[in-house]
C-alpha cells in the first residue's frame, strides 16, 4: 500500500544538465524492457486487449508509465515493465512511442456501417472531439485513440465507466457513465475505424 | 539480477484483464457523481459547445533544475527568488514540521514529499505514495497529518521517526469520498482544530448543504465535525489574520459562465456556519440563472474579487519582518492559472491589503512573468504559498514540481 521506510524511495533527482526526452535511448530501452512483445515491433499491437501505441502523444505515455510505476493504475503485466523506470527514462520511451508511424492493427476488423453510424451519433453529443480533437489524435495528456485495437478501447470504456480506471482526473468516467455495452461496443468500432 | 519478468514475451499471454486498482481500496471514486455530463463539462452552455478549451495536463515527470523557470520570475524591487528544492513532481500545498522539515502535498502523483535542509542542501524524499491526491498537509503536536480525499493518515512523532507507519484516521472523519473537488487544504487554526475544504462534487450543482461546498473543523481525532462556512464551492486555501484570529478563504467560482463572469474570490469567514453563496451566487454578486432559489443579499459580500478563472489556491497571511512593512499583514494568494478562459489568467502570486475592518480587500501584483499574455502560454503554476520563520517565503510550482523561496534585502 505505502511503503514506509526511506528504502527504495530516494528520488532520482535529474542530474543537472540533463538532456531532454530522446527518442533513440528511448528504443533502446524499449529494446530491453521486450515491450514490442506485447505492444508491437514497431508499437502497433496484434493481441487482444494490448494497445497500440505508435504515434501516441508522448504526454499520455508518460503519464500512464508514471501510474503505472507508482502503482495508481494496476495493470498487472505492466508492473514489472514499469518498475524502476526513471522520470527520463520513462520520457524517452514515451519520445520513442511517439516518434512511431500511427497505424491501424493489421488484423483490423472490415467497417460495419450500422455500428460505425451508432458509434458516430453517439461521439457528437458525447464531444469526444473536443479533448481528443476532431481527427480523434489526442493532444497532451488526451490520448490519440483513431485505429486503436477496438477490443481495447472497448474494455478501456468499460474500465472508465465501470470506476475500474481513471485518467490524471475523473473527465472520462463522467463522459461514458450510463453507457451500455452496446454502446461501448458501436463506440469502440466508431473510433478503431477512425 | 533475478529474472525479470518483462523479458518474458509470456507475460502478455497472462491475464491482461484490468483489474481493480489500487485505488479502489477507498470506496469507488465517481461512482457517486450524478451528473451524466463530466463534471468540466458541466454548465457548458450551447454557444460554449465546441469550445476547445479543457483542463491543463499535469506533468508527472522531474523537471530538471536548469530548465526550471526561476529566472522569468518578476517581483517588486528589492525582492529575489531562487530555487529552493526541485524534482517533486506535481508539488502542491506545504506545511512545516517543528524540526524545519517541510512536506509537500500532491494530487495526480499520489505522493507526499518531505523537504529536510541539511547544512544548506534540500533532498527531497518521498515520505508517502500510492494515495489518493495527498494534497492536504498538516503538521500539529509533532505529527504530521496528510488527508487524501476521504483518507486521514497521522504521522506521530515525525521529526524523530520520519519513516513512521501511519495512524489511519479515516473512519473517525468519515470524509465524503466524492474525487470531484475531493481534495483538501488543510490547516490547524488557532483553537487546535483541524480544519479542511470539502469541495463541491461538480462545476455547479445542487447540494446537500451540509456535506459539500463547505470548511469544516475537527478535533484532531476526527471527533467534533462542525462545518465553519458552507455555500464555499471549492477552497484550497485558508488562513487566519495574525491579531484578529478570523480566519480567510480564497474559493474558485464556476467555470463555464463566461470569460469574466464570475470572479473567484477571497472571502471572510466571521460566522460560524454562515453561508458564501454557492451555487446560487458567485463572485461580484452574480446570481447564477440556474440556481435562483436564493439571492445575493441573503450572503456576506466576498472581501476580494481575484480575477475570472484564475484559481486562487494557496493563501497565507504575511506575519514575518523580512518583508517591507507595507506587506506586513497582507494575504498571499498563489493563483495556479485558468484554463477556462480564452485568455489565461492567473499563474502569479497576488497580495490582498485588508481595510481596517478586515471586510474589503485590493489586491495587487505580487510574483508574475510566468504568463506569457503575448502567446498565451504559461511557464509554471504557483499552487502554494508559505511564510518561513525568517521572513521569507516559498512558493510551490506544480507544473515544475518545484519550490521557489521568495526573499527580501534593501
Amino acid at each position: 500500500m505505502m511503503l514506509a521506510g526511506g528504502l527504495a524511495l530516494a528520488l532520482a533527482l535529474p542530474a543537472s544538465g540533463t538532456l531532454a526526452a530522446d527518442a533513440a535511448r528511448g528504443a533502446a530501452l524499449a529494446e530491453e524492457r521486450n515491450c514490442g512483445a506485447c505492444h508491437g515491433a514497431r508499437g502497433v499491437s496484434a493481441i487482444e486487449n494490448i494497445p497500440s501505441l505508435a504515434g501516441q502523444q508522448p504526454e499520455f505515455i508518460a503519464l500512464q508509465l508514471v501510474l503505472f510505476r507508482e502503482g495508481l493504475r494496476d495493470v498487472p503485466p505492466m508492473e514489472a515493465p514499469s518498475s524502476g523506470l526513471t522520470d527520463e527514462q520513462v520520457e524517452d520511451l514515451a519520445a520513442h512511442f511517439a516518434s512511431l508511424p500511427h497505424a491501424p492493427p493489421e488484423d483490423r476488423a472490415p467497417r460495419n456501417a450500422e455500428a460505425f453510424a451508432r458509434g458516430e451519433a453517439l461521439a457528437g453529443p458525447l464531444r469526444c472531439g473536443i479533448c481528443h480533437r476532431a481527427d480523434l489524435s489526442g493532444q497532451n495528456q488526451v490520448p490519440h485513440i483513431a485505429a486503436q485495437r477496438e477490443d481495447f478501447l472497448a474494455e478501456s470504456l468499460r474500465a472508465y465507466r465501470d470506476d475500474k480506471r481513471r485518467g490524471s482526473d475523473t473527465q472520462m468516467n463522467g463522459v461514458v457513465q450510463g453507457l451500455s455495452d452496446a454502446d461501448i461496443a458501436a463506440l469502440a468500432h466508431y473510433v478503431a475505424q477512425r | 539480477m533475478p529474472p525479470t519478468p518483462w523479458r518474458l514475451p509470456l507475460a502478455c499471454a497472462l491475464t491482461l484483464a484490468i483489474s481493480l486498482p489500487a485505488l479502489a481500496q477507498q470506496p469507488a471514486p465517481a461512482a457517486a457523481a450524478p451528473a451524466a455530463s463530466p463534471s468540466w463539462a458541466q454548465g457548458r452552455g450551447a454557444e460554449q459547445a465546441n469550445s476547445p478549451l479543457a483542463p491543463h495536463s499535469p506533468r508527472l515527470t522531474a523537471t530538471p533544475a536548469d530548465r526550471i523557470p526561476v529566472d522569468a520570475i518578476r517581483l517588486p524591487a528589492g525582492f529575489r527568488a531562487e530555487l529552493w528544492a526541485s524534482g517533486m513532481p506535481g508539488a502542491r500545498m506545504m506545511t512545516r514540521g517543528e524540526d524545519g522539515t517541510v512536506y509537500v502535498g500532491t494530487r495526480t502523483i499520489g505522493r507526499v514529499y518531505a523537504i529536510k535542509d541539511e547544512g544548506g542542501t534540500r533532498t527531497p524524499r518521498v515520505l508517502a505514495q500510492r494515495l489518493d491526491n495527498p494534497n492536504g498537509v498538516a503538521v500539529r503536536d509533532g505529527s504530521l497529518y496528510v488527508i487524501a480525499i476521504n483518507r486521514v493518515l497521522r504521522y506521530d512523532n515525525i521529526a524523530q521517526n520520519p519513516n513512521a507507519e501511519p495512524v489511519d484516521l479515516t473512519q473517525a472523519f468519515a470524509l465524503p469520498t466524492e474525487a470531484h473537488h475531493g481534495w483538501k487544504f488543510a490547516s490547524f487554526g488557532p483553537d487546535g482544530k483541524l480544519y479542511m475544504n470539502i469541495g463541491a462534487p461538480c462545476n455547479v450543482c445542487d447540494i446537500d448543504e451540509n456535506k459539500h461546498a463547505l470548511i469544516v473543523r475537527f478535533n484532531p481525532d476526527g471527533s467534533g465535525r462542525e462545518v465553519v462556512g458552507r455555500g464555499v464551492r471549492n477552497s484550497v486555501g485558508f488562513d487566519w489574520q495574525p491579531g484578529t484570529g478570523v480566519l480567510y478563504a480564497s474559493n474558485n467560482a464556476r467555470d463555464w459562465v463566461s470569460n469574466e463572469v464570475p470572479q473567484d474570490t477571497l472571502h471572510r469567514l466571521n460566522r460560524v456556519g454562515e453561508h458564501h453563496g454557492f451555487p446560487f451566487c458567485s463572485g461580484e454578486a452574480w446570481q447564477d440563472p440556474g440556481h435562483a432559489g436564493r439571492v445575493c443579499s441573503e450572503f456576506p459580500a466576498p472581501v476580494a474579487m481575484l480575477g475570472s478563472h484564475t484559481a486562487p489556491l494557496g493563501m497565507r497571511f504575511y506575519g514575518g519582518t523580512m518583508f517591507p512593512e507595507n506587506y506586513r499583514g497582507r494575504a498571499f494568494v498563489a493563483r495556479h492559472g485558468s484554463w477556462n478562459r480564452d485568455a489565461k489568467s492567473g499563474f502569479d502570486v497576488v497580495t490582498v491589503t485588508l481595510n481596517a475592518d478586515g471586510s474589503r480587500g485590493t489586491v495587487e501584483p505580487f510574483l508574475t512573468g510566468l504568463l506569457d499574455s503575448g502567446d498565451n502560454s504559461f511557464k509554471g503554476r504557483p499552487t502554494d504559498v508559505m511564510v518561513m520563520p525568517d521572513g521569507s517565503m516559498l512558493v510551490s510550482d506544480e507544473l515544475n514540481g518545484a519550490i521557489y523561496r521568495i526573499s527580501y534585502a534593501r
